[in-house]
């Protein structure tokens, strides 16, 4: 692998990050990407013409705002801190594990209370009858 | 701010002029260098490039910070379908040809040329956010890079 | 020679896997009120649906994103969700054919009525997916689908006059008492009935869970390129004996014993039974594959965690998600709707469905970022765009024809 290290990627928002799909690091979905955090430098607040970046992807439950317009507090979105990304191809790939982010909880809500409780759920069904 | 605050915003020049919609966010990714593969890359090469999936030849960079570089700007709202018009894609035809004439005229505002981001509160304005840009602005082309380079 | 095997398997299980209620149903009408004369429209669809399968795999393979991940992160929420929408309702429906296809199946091998199997063929649906191994039952269900070949057994048994059946099929002669409108209705539904969406959503989703290497690509190519062709075959069987049976007769389709009714003339008991488990096996495969669609569609619009190899608990709402769409499935059957019915407007519908799936599989294709140096060849996009011009013709002549000809009639 020649060594790309300094060299830059220009990607466009909308085009290749915006519902795409975000992976952890085993592979398996958390979400997809709703929108992306920005944030001016040392994380402040982001100025007009002044140096911005991004600061977390915000997965989950913004695609009803995103469809029918308005905004969700930022208190509630679900985030991922951009320094959490490890790799960006079709997909954004995550180096925390899924299971300590914030973005999980419908999933796990839904498997300890619906799917655990139906006899078989927690079985591999690749491991044999 | 999030990129879906700027994105549909309208874009005014300096003197108020409208110049379009800002139909996309471009980012500079800072590409790190692996010094270990990540899960798609194997260790002996020859023998595992022969049974692994074939999407770990996909490219996927691993990425260090994301910059805000610019803004991009074309006639209608709601982004192109597949960015045809930045990409040197010709096929299938003939949806790229028809997407690029739809939106030709798209160009790319650098970031330091946006003078402010305002959301409408005068009477009669919906709400909607405005970009404002700087006096003496460029226009710059639109395209992206291509993959490979 | 265990190679052999494996690849036969394949080949059989996609050919056995090709037919389910909709080309049962679609084929036996057709044939009996058309004769052969609608025969290109199954070689235009199973051409189509081998060019579509496995571009979808590839695409799938090779970018590691299903199909509906594609139609997420290419049209943007808004319209994705229209998609999504209308996509997921159409598979409904057609799992609502396919459970109804089962119940009607068992019920032709009883006689207990329909309507108390479809509860048992729902249950028998989500047992499946939800504790035995997957590859099994699609085997199983693949090679059982095969016995639908006493179609074409009864076909030469009923030793038709094979220059009359060509004669109607090149170049094509519908019978005079038909209306152009419904001819070319009828040339959508086949053409929907041939070119199911759900095997495209399950296709892709597979290539991306089983993280398909290049061998693997090449032996679904071969499955594919082979068995769809075959399954072709048998569909133009089920249109032929019903050309040679129905028609002449004056004969309607309008319940599964019709469709039978020449397997039943020309080899008798025997063979009856064993084309009515070969329509057991064959609708009961399909309701798995559209089930999973179901889930498959959901979760990957919204970006869940979603896989038929995957333990339940941890893809929990795509399962709740089969569960609820075969509740529905279930619920709409018992309203005592019929079941033939539902699945001729869902073949129909189908075919109003393909561009939405077809499109973004076909842009994704061409597309370096996504696949590399696996983009679509020369020969494959110029098929590509002619198809591109079939689907959305057909999609945008479906509901004018069926309103035109009140779905037929």
């Amino acid at each position: 692998m020649t060594d790309r290290r300094g060299e830059r990627r220009l990607v466009d928002a909308r085009l290749h990050l915006l519902s795409r799909q975000v992976l952890d690091p085993d592979g398996e979905p958390v979400g997809a990407v709703d929108d992306l955090a920005l944030a001016g430098p040392d994380g402040g607040e982001v100025e007009a013409g002044r140096e911005a970046h991004v600061d977390a992807i915000l997965v989950g439950p913004v695609l009803a705002t995103r469809l029918f317009g308005g905004r969700v507090p930022d208190s509630r979105l679900p985030r991922i801190a951009w320094d959490d990304v490890g790799h960006v191809g079709t997909a954004v790939e995550l180096t925390v594990p899924s299971d300590r982010l914030d973005a999980v909880w419908v999933e796990r809500w839904v498997r300890d209370r619906l799917i655990a409780r139906i006899p078989g759920g927690r079985h591999d069904p690749e491991a044999g009858a | 701010m999030n990129v879906g605050d700027l994105l549909d915003a309208r874009v005014l020049g300096p003197d108020g002029a409208p110049l379009g919609v800002v139909v996309d966010v471009r980012l500079s990714l800072e590409v790190v260098d692996e010094a270990e593969g990540g899960p798609g890359a194997g260790e002996d090469r020859e023998e595992a490039e022969h049974d692994a999936p074939l999407s770990a030849q996909a490219r996927r960079d691993a990425v260090g910070g994301a910059r805000l570089v610019g803004l991009l700007v074309g006639p209608r709202g709601a982004g192109s379908f597949h960015g045809y018009e930045r990409t040197g894609i010709r096929s299938p035809w003939p949806i790229p040809q028809l997407v690029r004439r739809r939106h030709r005229g798209t160009f790319l505002v650098r970031w330091e040329d946006v003078a402010a981001v305002e959301t409408g509160t005068a009477v009669g304005d919906d709400g909607a956010r405005r970009v404002r840009l700087a006096r003496g602005y460029t226009q710059l082309p639109a395209e992206l890079p291509s993959a490979s380079g | 020679m265990k190679k052999l095997l494996a690849a036969a398997l394949g080949i059989l299980t996609a050919v056995g896997g090709f037919v389910d209620i909709g080309d049962l149903v679609t084929n036996a009408v057709v044939g009996s009120r058309f004769g052969m004369s609608l025969a290109w429209v199954v070689v235009l669809g199973v051409v189509g649906i081998v060019l579509f399968a496995s571009m979808a795999g590839r695409v799938a393979a090779v970018s590691g994103r299903a199909t509906f991940e594609i139609v997420r992160e290419r049209l943007g929420p808004r319209a994705a969700g229209a998609n999504l929408l209308a996509s997921f309702a159409i598979n409904l429906l057609t799992l609502t054919a396919e459970v109804g296809g089962i119940a009607l199946a068992l019920h032709l091998a009883s006689s207990v009525e329909p309507r108390l199997w479809i509860p048992v063929a729902a249950l028998a649906v989500w047992l499946v997916l939800w504790r035995v191994k997957f590859q099994v039952m699609e085997n199983v269900a693949g090679l059982m689908g095969l016995l639908l070949v006493g179609f074409a057994i009864a076909l030469f048994q009923l030793g038709p006059d094979w220059g009359e059946l060509l004669r109607q099929a090149v170049p094509p002669s519908p019978p005079g008492a038909e209306h152009p409108a419904s001819y070319w209705y009828y040339a959508v539904a086949l053409f929907g009935a041939a070119m199911t969406p759900y095997e495209v959503f399950f296709f892709s989703s597979g290539a991306v869970e089983e993280r398909w290497t290049a061998k693997d690509l090449g032996t679904n190519r071969v499955n594919v390129l082979l068995g769809f062709p075959l399954g072709g075959l048998l569909s133009l069987s089920i249109a032929a004996c019903a050309a040679v049976v129905l028609l002449p007769a004056g004969i309607e389709v309008s319940s599964l014993s019709q469709v039978v009714l020449p397997v039943a003339q020309a080899g008798g008991v025997l063979l009856l039974a064993v084309v009515i488990l070969g329509i057991v096996a064959a609708t009961f495969g399909a309701a798995l594959e559209t089930a999973l669609s179901s889930g498959y569609t959901l979760a990957q619009y919204l970006g869940w965690s979603w896989g038929k190899f995957r333990r339940p608990a941890r893809a929990a709402r795509f399962h709740l998600t089969m569960i609820v769409a075969l509740l529905l499935a279930v619920g709409i059957l018992m309203t005592s709707v019929d079941p033939v019915a539902v699945t001729e407007m869902s073949v129909v519908f189908s075919a109003v469905a393909l561009p939405l799936t077809y499109v973004p599989i076909l842009v994704v294709a061409n597309d370096p970022e996504y696949m590399g140096e696996h983009v679509n060849g020369r020969v494959v996009n110029a098929l590509g765009t002619v198809y591109l011009v079939i689907v959305v013709v057909a999609a945008v002549a479906a509901i004018p024809l069926m309103i035109a000809t009140g779905a037929g009639s």
